[in-house]
């Protein structure tokens, strides 16, 4: 048993039309320390896959199945017992990184709020130093911690939003397309400092991205999603060296053809 | 900061030129002579009128009279009524007090309901709380607030006698002190109740849709994501985002406040500005009418200027971007 | 957007398959949208009201009876007034003048406003620069002071009121359309439309207002409430027009006899009521049903 289990989850929406089914029957174990790329195009039901470890998900969505967690289903849990999981075991980063945050709050204090949550102990000096040292490790500036979200470009409120995913020290940090909306140069950068990080912090990640190029530069597992299903998994080295299904080749394919 | 708060200063004045101008030059534009009227007979004669139009510097052309306005308000002194012969100012002042009175206490009654049901609709969207809310804020917006204050005088002064008609103080007992206060105060309560009933739904409006607004925002699921409970969500971050647009109209508002509620001083015989304001219209009483337009022009302006500092403290991002329209 | 023209000139050529598809499209949204579907409802009452007239009643709303003030009857539905005119009478011929003076005053704001909005926005620079300025001191002007000077001054005929009220409220359509154009013109068929040499006011006329037109025409259904709300106002101020039958002046009227004969105010009232949510209800449920069609369209690009 892993550190994560995801056993026969379905989940669905109900709408005025009737339910769509976004993630059909997924089963996987990710490991301790390891580094899983879920690969697949939009609507492929991967990000709805990764929200609902937290149970992110709209309130329309209805999920089947269980994610255990430290011996617990997190599907099972209260609001208040899954409080207390969320960011203080598995955190995420963003994809709309410039609306992650308040815009009419200081990212100092919001970042304090959100540690103060799940540790209301400790001293105001001690928290804004290990603030203030989360953001050097992000490589911003000490003055973000003063300034506001639309003051910040996008490259930073990226850091910002890594910085606030590992605040409270969390064993699994998903990123979900974290790095999509940077243009390529800051994309390279911040995908090797998430790599310094994962080492520092003994981090286990999930990368979420439609760019299998992430993936085989970033991660050690993948799993490749298509309308729901999830069609292979495995080490990333078997799976892009020998895919079996059609649709990874093809996802190598155009890569290549990029490239 | 300052540098954009001198501009809207700036904007402010030319504002004020700008409507005063319209309005000077409308009035006089009009149909119908103030002279006969001040006259106060059917048949004047010629000496008479040509005093009177001496007096007032009607004589003058609409320019000259222009000029004559502008040199007038750089003094504080913006003429003498055309009627009661009185200074515009001290007739202007005279009704100011009962207008604020009547509809500050409205207004600030209005918008602590309206934001408080709005938010508790907008958390329980949906539920049948919600939907009947919405439903009576509809119905309240469709209503004419001089036809509701009537059925107000009709169910609860003329049928029940609870409360008095109209006017704002009873004259047969000329109370002091303290009887005076609590005679002021009973005859607020039902044109204060109409105001409200008329006026809440507007901020209930605001306040419901800027909530949900909010609650969509990315922000809000990184806060869930991150174990915040849902209250402290709500009651610190929800609730400042929220917010702006409500200051934004109670700002308006409140610059409006000084024309007064005229439909609802005319229902309730109040002695403030908009009884004053219908008056000067049905008497081609000039001067007044100019005065209480600079006064509305001179406090829209200075409202703005005032919203825009308390943004610039409640909203960051002011600072930088350009004021949206 | 052509596929909407397309849909709309396909609904009226006889037997065509999308006439099914627009004709469900049109109920479902109605079906989901309960403001829209009461609003429906009560504006064919309304329509009813105004159209049959006639029908509905065989007096004339001027025609003084000898009984005064005469209280709700079997000869007099909703008694009469002070004069002696059917109440009931008033009531239904006054639906034309309130539904006349409502439409044609949103109408004309309307216009004024699509039209500079999509000037301001399409062109934009110092065209839109002084609009938005404009626009922002317009706003500042306390619009009713306005209106009342000008009625009262320039005297109260029906053309002046809907003319006044019409040509004070195009504000909020044209920020609309303004911020409809900004989008659109953005967009790539503009610009191949461009490619192609089509002139400025014809992609404006074809393109742009057509495409960004939906924000304003459930506004515009908005405004006719407040129209009819200020006619209303301005009647019963004594600032209607003397030559029409008005709810707003049967209430002024009735003001005077209001503990006598209560109901020549109260029926009057609910008549305004009941016209005004009905618009207030369309207006509400037309920008639910077509803000997120209006994505769709843009997204179908």
């Amino acid at each position: 048993m892993g550190i994560l289990d995801i056993r026969n989850v379905n989940i669905r929406y109900t709408t005025q039309d009737g339910d769509v089914f976004a993630v059909k029957n997924a089963n996987f174990t990710i490991e301790e320390q390891d580094a899983v790329g879920i690969v697949g195009e939009s609507g492929s039901g991967k990000t709805t896959l990764a929200m609902a470890i937290l149970q992110l998900l709209p309130g329309n969505a209805i999920i089947d199945g269980e994610i255990i967690y430290d011996g617990k289903n997190l599907l099972a849990l209260s609001e208040n017992e899954l409080n207390k999981i969320r960011w203080d075991d598995i955190s995420v980063v963003f994809q709309k990184s410039m609306s992650a945050l308040s815009p009419v709050h200081k990212i100092g204090a919001q970042m304090e709020d959100v540690y103060r949550t799940h540790d209301s102990s400790i001293s105001r000096a001690k928290l804004k130093e290990h603030v203030n040292g989360l953001l050097e490790t992000v490589g911003l500036p000490e003055r973000v911690y003063n300034m506001y979200a639309h003051e910040l470009s996008g490259g930073m409120m990226q850091r910002v939003s890594i910085a606030l995913s590992l605040l409270n020290n969390p064993k699994i940090v998903i990123f979900d397309e974290a790095t999509t909306a940077l243009d390529v140069v800051v994309q390279e950068k911040i995908l090797n400092e998430i790599l310094d990080l994962q080492e520092k912090f003994r981090l286990t990640r999930i990368m979420i991205t439609h760019d299998i190029s992430v993936v085989a530069s970033t991660c050690n597992k993948v799993i490749v999603m298509y309308d729901g299903e999830i069609l292979e998994a495995g080490d990333v080295d078997d799976v892009l060296l020998k895919p079996k299904a059609e649709y990874t080749k093809k996802l190598l394919n155009s890569y290549l053809n990029i490239v | 900061m300052a540098r954009y708060i001198g501009k809207r200063a700036i904007t402010g004045v030319v504002m004020v030129i700008l409507s005063v101008c319209i309005n000077f030059t409308l009035i006089r534009l009009a149909p119908g002579d103030p002279i006969r009227i001040m006259a106060g007979t059917d048949n004047p004669n010629q000496a008479m009128i040509d005093t009177l139009t001496k007096k007032y510097g009607l004589d003058k052309s609409i320019p000259e009279q222009f000029v004559m306005f502008l040199a007038g308000i750089a003094k504080g002194d913006l003429g003498f009524s055309y009627v009661s012969h009185e200074n515009v100012v001290d007739a202007i002042l005279l009704k100011l007090g009962p207008t604020l009175m009547l509809s500050l206490t409205a207004l600030i009654i209005a918008v602590l309901l309206g934001t408080t049901l709005g938010i508790l609709a907008a958390r329980k969207v949906n539920s049948w709380w919600d939907k009947f809310l919405c439903g009576i804020s509809y119905v309240f917006d469709s209503t004419p607030s001089f036809w509701l204050g009537l059925i107000m005088i009709l169910v609860f002064a003329s049928a029940l006698h609870i409360f008095p008609t109209s006017g704002m103080v009873n004259l047969r007992v000329q109370s002091k002190g303290l009887g005076r206060i609590l005679d002021i105060a009973y005859h607020l309560v039902l044109p204060v109740t109409t105001l409200v009933c008329i006026q809440t739904p507007y901020y209930f409006r605001i306040a419901r849709s800027s909530v949900l607004q909010v609650m969509a925002e990315d922000f809000i699921t990184t806060f869930k994501a991150t174990g915040m409970p849902r209250k402290k969500v709500f009651n610190k971050y929800v609730f400042k985002n929220a917010m702006l647009p409500t200051i934004t109209v109670v700002g308006m508002s409140i610059a409006f406040l000084f024309s007064g509620a005229v439909l609802i001083e005319t229902v309730f015989a109040w002695p403030g500005m908009g009884r004053l304001l219908i008056d000067s219209i049905s008497r081609r009483d000039y001067p007044i009418l100019t005065g209480i337009y600079f006064i509305i022009s001179v406090a829209v302006a200075t409202m703005m200027i005032l919203i825009d500092i308390v943004y610039g403290i409640v909203d960051p991002r002011i600072k930088h971007d350009q004021p949206s329209t | 957007m052509k596929k909407f023209f397309k849909a709309i000139a396909d609904f009226f050529r006889p037997q065509s398959p999308s006439r099914k598809a627009f004709f469900e499209r049109v109920v479902t949204a109605i079906k989901r949208n309960a403001q829209l579907r009461i609003g429906l409802i009560l504006l064919a009452v309304l329509l009813f009201v105004a159209f049959g007239a006639g029908l509905l009643t065989s007096r004339s709303p001027y025609y003084m009876y000898d009984d005064l003030k005469q209280a709700p009857n079997s000869t007099y539905l909703l008694g009469t007034d002070g004069l002696g005119r059917d109440v009931y009478t008033m009531i239904v011929y006054g639906t034309r003048v309130s539904l006349m003076i409502g439409i044609v005053a949103a109408s004309i704001s309307g216009i004024i406003g699509t039209m500079v909005g999509a000037i301001a926005g399409y062109f934009g620079g110092k065209v839109d620069r002084f609009v938005v300025e404009f626009i922002n001191i317009f706003v500042m002007t306390p619009s009713f002071f306005l209106i009342l000077i000008i009625i009262a001054l320039f005297g109260s005929s029906i053309t002046n009121v809907m003319l006044v009220l019409g040509l004070t409220s195009w504000t909020g359509n044209a920020r609309l359309m303004r911020a409809q154009a900004i989008s659109i013109k953005e967009r790539v068929f503009i610009k191949s439309a461009k490619v192609i040499g089509e002139g400025n006011w014809k992609i404006m006329f074809k393109h742009v207002i057509p495409n960004g037109i939906f924000p304003v025409i459930a506004n515009t259904t908005m405004n006719v409430s407040g129209a009819i709300l200020s006619e209303a106002s301005l009647s019963f101020l004594g600032l209607g027009d003397p030559n029409v039958v008005s709810w707003g002046q049967m209430i002024s009227h009735g003001k005077t006899y209001m503990s006598p004969a209560p109901w020549i105010s109260i029926s009057a009232g609910i008549a305004i009521v009941f016209t005004v949510l009905t618009f207030f209800l369309l207006g509400e449920g037309l920008k639910n049903v077509l803000s997120p069609k209006l994505q769709n369209v843009q997204g179908g690009e």
